[in-house]
């Protein structure tokens, strides 16, 4: 009765939102607005102007850097939650910490083993490589970061916590964690001294490569604090219990 | 200082100092308290010039990245934005409340987590209030949400975790809502610029608008916890640490009002639809809200699931007002979202200060509070003599100006609805204030209990002090949102 009554309910909250869609103007079409307004310049200007040839990247990382500076920014925040929930503290603890649970992680095989080993540089090598290519095809400092967070994972699963945390120095986490945005702050106020605006970037035709250079910078900072964030995450929740 | 980049600097000096807190905060976030007060302190410092500078010249605009509207993103500070103001004392006097409060109340582990979330969450709602970008809001709207999630169940319980995971049930709803509406705008504008698209809106299709300005109100009121989407508000509320219940019900459900606002900005400036019927509905809940409120608040033994309660029945007050879409209506509204502000946080802060000191938060466990912490309860009195309505403080000036918007709207019973809904909020208000000073104790050790120390005691008296000084002082921001609300009416043509 309940489902039956949860399904009638979105029905009828589908309808009209179907037909608000369908009002909307035609998906695809040359004369709609959302590529008839600003698009357009993006993808005339923006190889040139905002120094990099993929147009996704000119979009997320100069035109509209400031909503991924508040992008990274809820990265770090979601890693903040996760310990605000995850950390020490918590009702019960000490007497899981008097029984000590048994370990239920099984012996890893030799070749599983093997495999990561072997296959770890190259893994490192690709994020590194998605990372610096960003600017010129699909990629980037969130998905290399990714891919890098996924190898400190891996190592984790297979080599053990203090093999791979060695990536990660203590001393320094704090500051890899909050790589990203602190590389777009220290980006952005470069261009507030320089050029008058937060995040602005060189403007003059022949400083083509000074763009370039700082999307590459603010992508492996992105990368960096990515793959941090990610592993941190995966530690807080399967690491210390 | 130019004011464009005093503009980028009230959102990245705070999150600079969020995102630095971990690493300054050194273990066990021992210099966390220290390093957060600082931040907050310079925080307030650009807060007050930015204030200074739009009393002087009106609105400004700082472009990111040098891009002219509407391809880069544009930070908008009008009168509104002035809400900075406000953010920046709560959260400087929260924070400088946690510094006793969260080292007993929180594991030691997190007390460096507890300080990055709220200025992370004060970040989050700074850049909410200073953007001029529809896409930017929402970004902003993320960071300010899920650090307010974390915030909740920072204290490690059960039930703070319950609530937090409604919180987020809701929460997340609501900005899925929000997103879907940005989605459609964009597609009938190609805009994200908000004064862009309210430009453009112009003459476009009028059911998918009318469908965008449906999910923005629904998703903002759900923020706002205007009745009947408040269920997730006195549970995540009351259950918080108590700085944390300060800048959730004084800060961060009046983001919902403001987004609320911007709304209207968009929409009113377009032309494209009729509002009037909206604004019927929002009238109508913002009425129910009051009562239904104070109705349940009237039944709460714990303080600060009245003082939970007592926030529906005020967001209802500034829904009302907004709804009455008259001159002295929004005027009203938007200054009871500043002062609501104010007197909550009093409240709050003050129920913490009492709740720290005698470990009790039942009305009836505290009876007899008042002769041993004589200033705090002094300042949680004038609190409630303020949310109240009582002139000379500063809810009364608000109210008064909401319930002549009801007239001049030609609703006045509207008006009667608000005096109405003040009686019941009187009511249990004295039942407060009575059993702190005229009820014999339960607990005779309470009539032992000291004061509570100087870093809790200052900020609660301080906002008290405020709450009486925004009654006498009244007309200042009464006449400061004035030219804002004219411009924001006379797009309207009325």
């Amino acid at each position: 009765m309940k489902r039956a009554l949860t399904a009638a309910f979105l029905v009828l909250v589908s309808l009209p939102l179907l037909y608000a869609m369908s009002q909307l103007p035609q998906h695809g079409s040359a004369t709609s607005p959302a590529y008839t307004h600003i698009a357009p310049r993006y993808l005339e200007r923006g190889p040139e102007e905002a120094g990099a040839e993929n147009v996704v990247t000119d979009v997320i990382l100069n035109y509209r850097g400031f909503d991924t500076n508040g992008e990274v920014t809820v990265i770090f925040t979601s890693l903040a939650a996760v310990f605000a929930v995850l950390l020490a503290g918590r009702e019960g603890d000490e007497r899981s910490a008097s029984e000590p649970r048994a370990r239920t992680t099984p012996e890893v095989s030799p070749v599983a083993s093997f495999v990561v080993r072997l296959l770890s540089p190259f893994v490192a090598i690709f994020a590194v490589y998605v990372v610096m290519n960003g600017h010129i095809s699909p990629g980037g400092g969130f998905q290399g970061g990714t891919v890098f967070g996924a190898l400190l994972i891996l190592a984790t699963v297979v080599l053990g916590k203090a093999t791979a945390e060695k990536l990660q120095p203590a001393r320094i986490r704090g500051l890899l964690q909050a790589a990203a945005p602190l590389t777009f702050i220290a980006v952005g106020v470069a261009g507030l001294i320089m050029f008058g605006d937060y995040l602005a970037f060189p403007k003059a035709a022949a400083l083509a490569w000074v763009r370039t250079l700082w999307l590459i910078v603010i992508e492996i900072g992105i990368g960096v604090g990515g793959a941090s964030i990610i592993s941190a995450i995966f530690w807080q929740m399967g690491g210390d219990r | 200082m130019t004011p464009s980049s005093l503009l980028v600097g009230i959102i990245v000096v705070p999150l600079a100092g969020a995102v630095l807190t971990p690493v300054i905060g050194g273990k066990a976030g021992k210099h966390a308290w220290t390093w957060a007060t600082t931040v907050m302190v310079a925080t307030s410092v650009i807060a007050a010039a930015l204030v200074n500078q739009v009393a002087r010249t009106g609105p400004f605009s700082a472009y990111l990245g040098g891009w002219e509207r509407p391809y880069g993103i544009e930070l908008r500070f009008d009168e509104f934005s002035a809400s900075v103001a406000v953010i920046c004392l709560l959260g400087l006097l929260a924070i400088v409340f946690s510094q006793k409060y969260a080292a007993k109340e929180l594991p030691p582990a997190r007390l460096g987590t507890y300080y990055t979330l709220l200025l992370l969450n004060l970040t989050g709602m700074l850049g909410f209030v200073v953007t001029g970008d529809l896409f930017n809001l929402f970004v902003f709207m993320e960071i300010l949400s899920l650090s307010g999630y974390a915030l909740v169940a920072i204290s490690g319980e059960r039930t703070a975790e319950m609530a937090a995971f409604k919180y987020l049930v809701m929460g997340a709803v609501s900005s899925l809502l929000v997103l879907f509406a940005i989605g459609l705008l964009y597609a009938l504008t190609g805009s994200l610029n908000m004064a862009d698209i309210s430009d453009r809106l112009t003459g476009s299709a009028e059911v998918p608008a009318m469908l965008a300005l449906a999910l923005l109100t629904t998703g903002f009121m759900v923020k706002a916890a205007l009745f009947p989407l408040h269920v997730w508000l006195p549970d995540a509320h009351a259950i918080a640490p108590s700085p944390v219940s300060a800048i959730l019900s004084g800060l961060v459900v009046k983001t919902g009002l403001l987004g609320m606002i911007r709304v209207y900005q968009i929409y009113y400036g377009a032309k494209v639809l009729d509002l009037s019927s909206l604004n019927t509905v929002l009238v109508w809940l913002g009425a129910i809200s009051i009562v239904m409120g104070a109705f349940f608040a009237i039944f709460q033994e714990d303080i600060k699931m009245m003082l939970a309660y007592s926030t529906i029945s005020n967001i209802g007050y500034i829904v009302m007002g907004l709804g009455l879409a008259s001159q002295y209506g929004i005027i009203g509204a938007t200054v009871h979202i500043f002062n609501h502000a104010l007197i909550k946080a009093t409240l709050f802060l003050g129920a913490g200060a009492l709740i720290y000191q005698t470990g009790y938060r039942n009305l009836s466990d505290l009876r007899g509070v008042g002769r041993s912490m004589p200033f705090t309860t002094a300042a949680i009195s004038v609190g409630a003599i303020s949310i109240v309505g009582m002139p000379p403080t500063a809810g009364f000036l608000c109210k008064w100006y909401i319930a002549l918007g009801a007239v001049q709207a030609g609703h006045p019973v509207f008006g009667v609805a608000l005096v109405f809904g003040a009686l019941f909020i009187f009511v249990y208000y004295i039942r407060m204030v009575n059993s702190f000073y005229f009820q014999a104790p339960i607990h005779p050790e309470i009539l032992e209990v000291k004061e509570a120390p100087l870093t809790m005691l200052a900020p609660v008296l301080i906002l008290a002090a405020l709450c009486l000084a925004m009654g006498l002082l009244g007309r200042i921001p009464l006449s400061f949102i004035e030219p804002a609300v004219t411009r924001l009416l006379g797009t309207l043509g009325g």
